[in-house]
């Protein structure tokens, strides 16, 4: 199981890219707080992605806040994880679970 | 296309660059606030085309040139003001600005807290505000005279215990909120354990922790600038509007109290604002009563915390006792 030492973010609220933040919390579980401009019809998708993306990596206590600005799953996706890997401090990442 | 734009970001010591972030604010009719600790700028051709600060949790003075808007310029702005606030750890943020922006905060992930005389909004991006009324409603207390103190008790007078007596017999039960911002002599620990020791054998009252949304550096920035009577009534009725909107109805609080304010004229309007704000009707919430109580007096002087600190400071403290319950004078004689 990965551990998130502090918040951290990646991202930018510019149009087709997403303002990531993560943070660790207490409980072990995993929050998502999402706002996409495309909710509506990709909001349980990008759901889905969050959170198979936490399982590759192994992430289970963990806040994630998604300001999506309509970015394709593959921005999203790495987003997610350069925020991750720099709330881990990890230099050395295991690219078997950054697929 | 952005490519030759470049953003920069520094701290209120750089003096020269405040001064041409204000220049700035000025050309497109916006003031610069004085309680700014980090700037972002962006310049193009070394022509500033845009600013924003950041103040404790608080995003202000955001602006963007009148040339550079509408081409979605404004979101690199943010994005920078948002990893300034994040690399200091500052997630739960505010941002104050004008109506005619709520749509484009919103997309930014802000959340409308209140709009004041169409002049000012606050908004958060923490939702915290629906969980923090969440938990006020369930200590709502049945009764026709809900009373409310909002107090900073920085200390705890006679004064204070006075207004909270003549309150307390006045309703069914009493609310009271203490100020949270650590911004004054006394922290905020010692100021609720005082009220609270100092209180402690009055009934009908609930003392509450301050939040974010009583008197506090987002809703009311001038309220902690030392010099109280430089109030800004805009801010005074941006508090005052939060708590009657969004506070008291969590709490069905129908009358408010105040002590009355002999010396400074500023701190007696913020008070005419609060019969203004939360006693006329308009539709958007039940109306609270306001009820001014004449000062307790000692020697013809209104007690007040301001005198306490003058007395300690020119170690005057046998005459403390005159002015504070026994509690606060342990507290103040164990502090010397």
């Amino acid at each position: 199981m990965n551990i998130l030492k502090k918040s951290a973010y990646a991202g930018t609220l510019e149009s087709s890219d997403a303002y990531i933040h993560v943070s660790p919390i207490q409980e072990n579980e995993i929050k998502l707080i999402l706002e996409s401009s495309v909710e509506e019809i990709y909001g349980e998708a990008i759901e889905e992605l969050v959170v198979q993306t936490l399982k590759e990596m192994k992430i289970n206590n963990i806040l994630v806040k998604v300001q999506d600005k309509g970015a394709l799953d593959f921005v999203i996706k790495a987003r997610l994880q350069a925020a991750i890997l720099r709330a881990c401090e990890s230099n050395e990442p295991v690219w078997e679970e950054l697929s | 296309m952005n490519s030759s734009i470049s953003f920069s970001q520094f701290d209120n010591t750089s003096k020269i660059r405040v001064k041409k972030v204000e220049a700035f604010l000025n050309s497109v009719e916006l003031e610069l606030s004085p309680d700014i600790e980090v700037f972002v700028s962006a310049k193009e051709k070394s022509k500033m085309i845009a600013c924003g600060g950041l103040s404790g949790n608080v995003l202000k003075c955001i602006a963007v040139s009148p040339e550079k808007r509408g081409e979605g310029f404004v979101l690199s702005v943010m994005t920078e003001l948002l990893n300034a606030a994040n690399d200091r750890g500052r997630k739960e943020l505010f941002i104050y600005s004008t109506p005619k922006n709520i749509a484009f905060f919103e997309e930014c992930g802000f959340q409308l807290i209140e709009e004041c005389d169409s002049k000012i909004i606050l908004m958060e991006n923490s939702k915290n505000l629906k969980k923090y009324k969440n938990n006020l409603s369930r200590l709502k207390k049945d009764g026709n005279v809900i009373g409310s103190i909002v107090m900073n008790a920085n200390p705890f007078t006679l004064g204070h215990r006075y207004l909270v007596e003549e309150a307390a017999k006045k309703s069914d039960h009493l609310h009271i909120f203490v100020v949270r911002e650590d911004a004054s002599d006394f922290s905020f620990k010692d100021r609720i354990n005082l009220i609270q020791k100092g209180l402690a054998d009055i009934e009908n009252i609930t003392i509450h922790e301050g939040s974010d949304y009583i008197i506090s550096k987002a809703t009311f920035p001038t309220y902690f600038i030392k010099d109280k009577c430089s109030i800004n009534e805009l801010h005074a009725k941006l508090d005052l509007s939060i708590f009657r909107n969004q506070i008291a109805p969590s709490l069905n609080i129908t009358h408010r109290f105040v002590g009355t304010e002999p010396y400074c004229t500023v701190t007696n309007n913020y008070n005419q604002n609060m019969k203004k704000v939360l006693g006329e009707s308009n539709p958007k919430s039940n109306n609270i009563e306001v009820i001014e109580i004449e000062r307790k007096e000692y020697k013809d002087k209104a007690i007040s915390a301001s005198s306490v600190r003058a007395l300690l400071k020119d170690k005057k403290y046998d005459e403390l006792s005159n002015i504070v319950p026994p509690t606060t004078f342990d507290f103040l004689v164990k502090r010397i």
